[in-house]
């Protein structure tokens, strides 16, 4: 017994033992199979709400597998693929040798790589959508070495939708509606004869006495109009104050220089000009050569700016428009020709150095109510009113939401919120934040 | 002539005169290059191949001037020299206006005018409207790697006939017609930014701005310097908005809350002021660079 | 007339802009709308040039003071437009080198590159530089300690200065980060100048950068209704010729 089981044991092992080695070289020489992810979860789309129907979101739950501090990583991207469900794609296909024939493949839709995601990413937009066609979506992970988990698809194919209005702009819009409705509520106001109040501005009551001053002097004045084009508002709103500053010009017989930096802006400061002079009585006055395009190029403007007004030394200096870099050169160049100098932009990158080197300036909303404030027509200074009522919006708005979140901080202070069980406070103050002077529209 | 003008001409022609020997006798001031044939085949599949030749030029450094394939090239040298006299005339402005200046400047209207303008031919009446309208000769002309099916956007004959329209200006009848297409723009930007400013600067800004007076930590306790600084904040913006308010008179209450809305504001403007300095050193440091480095190479 | 329609036109425009932020069917309206303006200011720019020409032009043949420099405006103007329209020394593209005018009109070594490397960007660069210079000038006259007021300004400067160099590090970098008043939250580094600087910049610059920009839109707002509403048309000059 003890013979044949040493026998047989050691006539079985041998061969068992090469099998077994020959099966672990088979398994050395095999290549190594790509290793299996964890999908994402919870894989769902949604349509874009308030858009022309052509986007879509997609959102999942990350892959198990994807964890923040997981080195090195096991997942890098998720791939999402898109099909077109009901459709099919129709080829064109030229037969060869006779030009003629065409034959039409009809394509099955195939799932198509839209997009990939990286990791610690839960959303993806698709924007390429097309209106009212049914889309099935499709998403896997990828990790290093071809590491891939198994592909998740939605359950049901999603339609891109279009809305005619963004609600997600609900809210905006009314804040739309309130402050024009403001302004041109004001303005009927003040075109029926009502009395409207306005403080002085100092920039603005400056500006006659530099006129003044130029007449007396024998020297020119200087306006500038800012160094954009028309379709920039601050040039508009500079445009309208050149009427004004042109008009008091036009009444001391002073020389009014306007170099632009935009032929449109040139043009359209001729018109402006030449009707101020109709309007002061003084059409001689005008000579259309005092308003002249440069060049578009901002250095080249300001450098030929700047030699005229060491040249020309002109007594006052305008600058009203939207400037950036150059600001500081015109502004410091007219102090060194001891010119008086009123500025306004709504740039505020630039107010510091025209505060700093002008002896007037008007500051962001002031330099749109000039115009409003020089010409001192009723209706004009209505929609000064206007703006206040929006600053006051702004500000209860503000001081309102700032009490909430205090109150709100009391309130929970030291308790944990409670998932989907916030208090009326909370709920109010995300409403704010998010639906009044957000994004989220009407509904909470 | 004046005295300051004889000493200025002197101050130039020695100057330069002085410059230009010592730059001859240093070796600095050129430009090198590397000539990089180019060999391209015709694409037209009508005609037979041809075969274009031609050379460009990449800038080496001066230390691979004796390498083979590189060459001293003249009309970059002379960039260089007219680079660096640009530069020292621009900054001759700043003792006061002078001959060179006046000179530089004009080159810089001409060049930099005609430049605005050949820009604009090129991106926008060649690609934008030439392009969109005639795709086929487009093709034919300047955009031959334009795609075959590119369609006619007839949708640009409205640009083209505004245009046309403005340009009815320097007619001499019928010039009020000019002001139609300035007048849709104006319109135009009048609309689209009333939204987008009011979107971004007013509601934007109130968004980020609403935060609690006081803030505390999660286990409850008063995070004192937080709540100051958010305070600080809301009543600055508060203050601030109250100073630009047109329709109340500064006096009483509203004094003193517009007297610490002009505190804030001369603190913003003097600490952007004041943020913004090194970056103009910057950009003196960097045409000094220049000047010291590139074409004297010191 | 000459006023009325374009009046409605700018009316009609603006209003109907307004409307199509809110339909997104039309959001892209608008941008269509800034597109064609480009085109309309290349064209304007017939306009701008012509008067350029004519202003030199003046200047020369009435023999004012400088025409030399109106002579040499113009030469650099001619010689860089011909260059740059006639693509000179631009080679064609080198996938269709068959077309001659394939290439791109700013191509490295082209004639307009030239004017462009060697003229135009230094020249913008310098006047630039410059602004150290008028920077400086205008800080030493604006930051003069005159009173309480522009003393607090000239510090408040300072600080966010040196807070923005090396010389935080040098001066206030040794500050220990321990607590000033017990466990009050407050440590010595809290005094670096880069750390006041910033605070600077967060709790006060930014606060009234914020009421600035409210205001100004607030400010576009009213002077785009204006506009719209034919209150201000100002900008559309008279109904009568001079």
């Amino acid at each position: 017994m003890h013979l044949w089981k040493n026998v047989v044991i050691e006539r079985l092992m041998i061969p068992l033992l090469c099998f077994a080695a020959g099966m672990a070289q088979s398994r050395a020489d095999d290549p190594p199979k790509a290793k299996q992810l964890a999908p994402p979860t919870q894989f769902r789309a949604e349509d874009v709400d308030g858009d022309a129907g052509t986007a879509i979101d997609l959102f999942w739950t990350l892959s198990p597998d994807d964890e923040e501090d997981t080195k090195p990583r096991k997942v890098l991207r998720y791939v999402i693929s898109r099909k077109q469900i009901g459709g099919s794609e129709e080829a064109v296909v030229l037969e060869s040798g006779s030009p003629f024939v065409f034959e039409v493949e009809e394509k099955k839709p195939e799932f198509e790589e839209i997009g990939e995601a990286t990791y610690r990413k839960d959303t993806f937009r698709d924007s390429n959508c097309e209106t009212g066609v049914p889309y099935l979506y499709r998403i896997q992970a990828f990790g290093p070495d071809n590491a891939a988990s198994p592909t998740v698809e939605l359950k049901e194919p999603i339609i891109a939708t279009l809305q005619w209005f963004n609600l997600q702009r609900s809210w905006f819009a009314v804040f739309v509606f309130l402050i024009c409705g403001a302004v041109i509520v004001f303005i009927e106001m003040a075109r029926r004869g009502k009395t409207l109040k306005i403080r002085k501005i100092a920039g603005l009551e400056a500006i006659k006495d530099a006129v003044g001053r130029a007449t007396e002097m024998g020297r020119s004045c200087l306006f500038v109009p800012g160094i954009q084009d028309i379709n920039d508002i601050q040039t508009v709103a500079g445009i309208t104050i050149l009427a004004q500053v042109a008009k008091t010009t036009a009444d001391y017989r002073a020389t009014l220089e306007v170099p632009t930096s935009r032929s449109l802006v040139m043009t359209t400061a001729r018109d402006t000009v030449e009707a101020a002079y109709l309007q002061a009585g003084r059409p001689d006055e005008y000579n259309e050569d005092d308003i002249y395009y440069i060049t578009d190029e901002q250095f080249g403007y300001v450098a030929s700016v700047t030699g005229k007004m060491v040249r020309d030394k002109p007594a006052a200096c305008f600058y009203m428009g939207a400037f950036y870099a150059e600001s500081l050169i015109l502004a410091e160049t007219g102090n060194s020709v001891g010119a008086i100098q009123v500025a306004g932009t709504a740039m505020p990158t630039q107010l510091p150095f025209f505060v700093a080197a002008c002896d007037f300036t008007l500051i962001g909303e002031e330099f749109f109510a000039a115009s409003a404030y020089l010409s001192g027509e009723p209706q004009q200074l209505g929609s000064l009113k206007g703006q206040d009522f929006g600053k006051l919006i702004g500000g209860i708005l503000l001081l309102a939401g700032c009490l909430i979140m205090t109150i709100s901080a009391f309130e929970s202070r030291g308790e944990p919120p409670a998932e989907g069980k916030e208090t009326v406070l909370q709920s109010a103050q995300i409403y704010l934040k998010e639906n009044i002077l957000g994004k989220g529209g009407f509904k909470p | 002539m004046k005295q300051s003008t004889i000493i200025w001409t002197l101050l130039m022609v020695f100057g330069g005169l002085g410059l230009i020997s010592v730059q001859l006798f240093r070796g600095k001031g050129e430009v090198y290059v590397r000539e990089v044939p180019v060999e391209a085949k015709s694409s037209s599949k009508t005609s037979p191949e041809q075969t274009y030749r031609w050379s460009t030029y990449q800038e080496v450094s001066a230390k691979e001037k004796d390498d083979p394939g590189i060459s001293f090239s003249y009309s970059r040298t002379l960039g260089l020299w007219v680079s660096a006299f640009c530069t020292l005339a621009i900054f001759s402005f700043l003792y006061g206006d002078n001959p060179l200046y006046k000179f530089t400047e004009s080159v810089f209207v001409g060049v930099s005018a005609a430049y605005a303008m050949v820009v604009g031919f090129w991106t926008e009446i060649v690609t934008n409207l030439y392009a969109k309208l005639l795709p086929g000769m487009a093709r034919m002309s300047f955009f031959p790697d334009m795609e075959s099916d590119v369609q006619s956007d007839l949708l640009y004959l409205i640009p083209l006939v505004l245009s046309v329209l403005l340009l009815w200006r320097l007619a001499p009848k019928g010039n009020w017609i000019a002001r139609w297409p300035l007048a849709f723009f104006i319109g135009a930007t009048a609309g689209i930014r009333l939204i987008s400013y009011l979107e971004t600067d007013f509601i934007g800004q109130l968004q980020s701005t609403i935060m609690p007076f006081i803030v505390f930590t999660a286990d409850g306790s008063l995070l004192w310097i937080k709540s100051l600084r958010n305070t600080v904040v809301i009543v600055g913006v508060t203050s601030c908005m109250v100073y630009f308010f047109f329709s109340v008179e500064h006096e009483g209450i509203v004094k003193y809350i517009s007297r610490l809305g002009i505190w804030f504001l001369m603190i913003t403007f003097g600490a952007s002021f004041a943020y913004t300095v090194m970056g103009r050193i910057a950009l003196l440091s960097a045409r000094l660079d220049f000047l010291f480095n590139d074409w004297l190479g010191i | 007339m000459k006023r009325t329609v374009p009046l409605l036109i700018s009316a009609v425009t603006g209003f109907i802009l307004i409307g199509t932020a809110f339909i997104p069917m039309f959001e892209e309206w608008g941008n269509d709308a800034m597109a064609w303006f480009n085109l309309l200011a290349a064209f304007a720019f017939i306009l701008g040039g012509g008067n350029l020409l004519k202003m030199q032009l003046q200047k020369i043949s009435a023999q004012q003071a400088g025409w030399g420099y109106a002579a040499v405006t113009l030469i650099a103007f001619f010689v860089t437009l011909f260059v740059g329209l006639a693509k000179v020394g631009v080679h064609p593209n080198a996938k269709f080198p068959e077309f001659s005018w394939s290439g791109n009109y700013l191509e490295v070594g082209s004639a307009f590159w030239w004017f462009f490397e060697y003229i135009f960007t230094p020249l913008s660069a310098t006047m630039f530089a410059l602004l150290a210079f008028y920077i400086s000038s205008a800080a030493f006259r604006a930051f003069r300690a005159k009173n309480t007021e522009a003393t607090i300004l000239l510090i408040i400067a300072v600080i966010v200065l040196l807070g923005r160099t090396y010389a935080s590090e040098w001066l206030t970098g040794g500050f220990p980060n321990e607590p000033i008043f017990g466990e009050g939250g407050i440590t010595y580094s809290d005094f670096k100048l880069d750390h006041l600087s910033q605070i600077i910049m967060d709790d006060f610059t930014t606060p009234g950068m914020r009421a600035i920009k409210i205001g100004i839109a607030l400010g576009v707002a009213s002077t785009s209704l204006k506009v719209l509403l034919g209150v201000d048309r100002s900008y559309l000059g008279s109904d009568q010729e001079a």
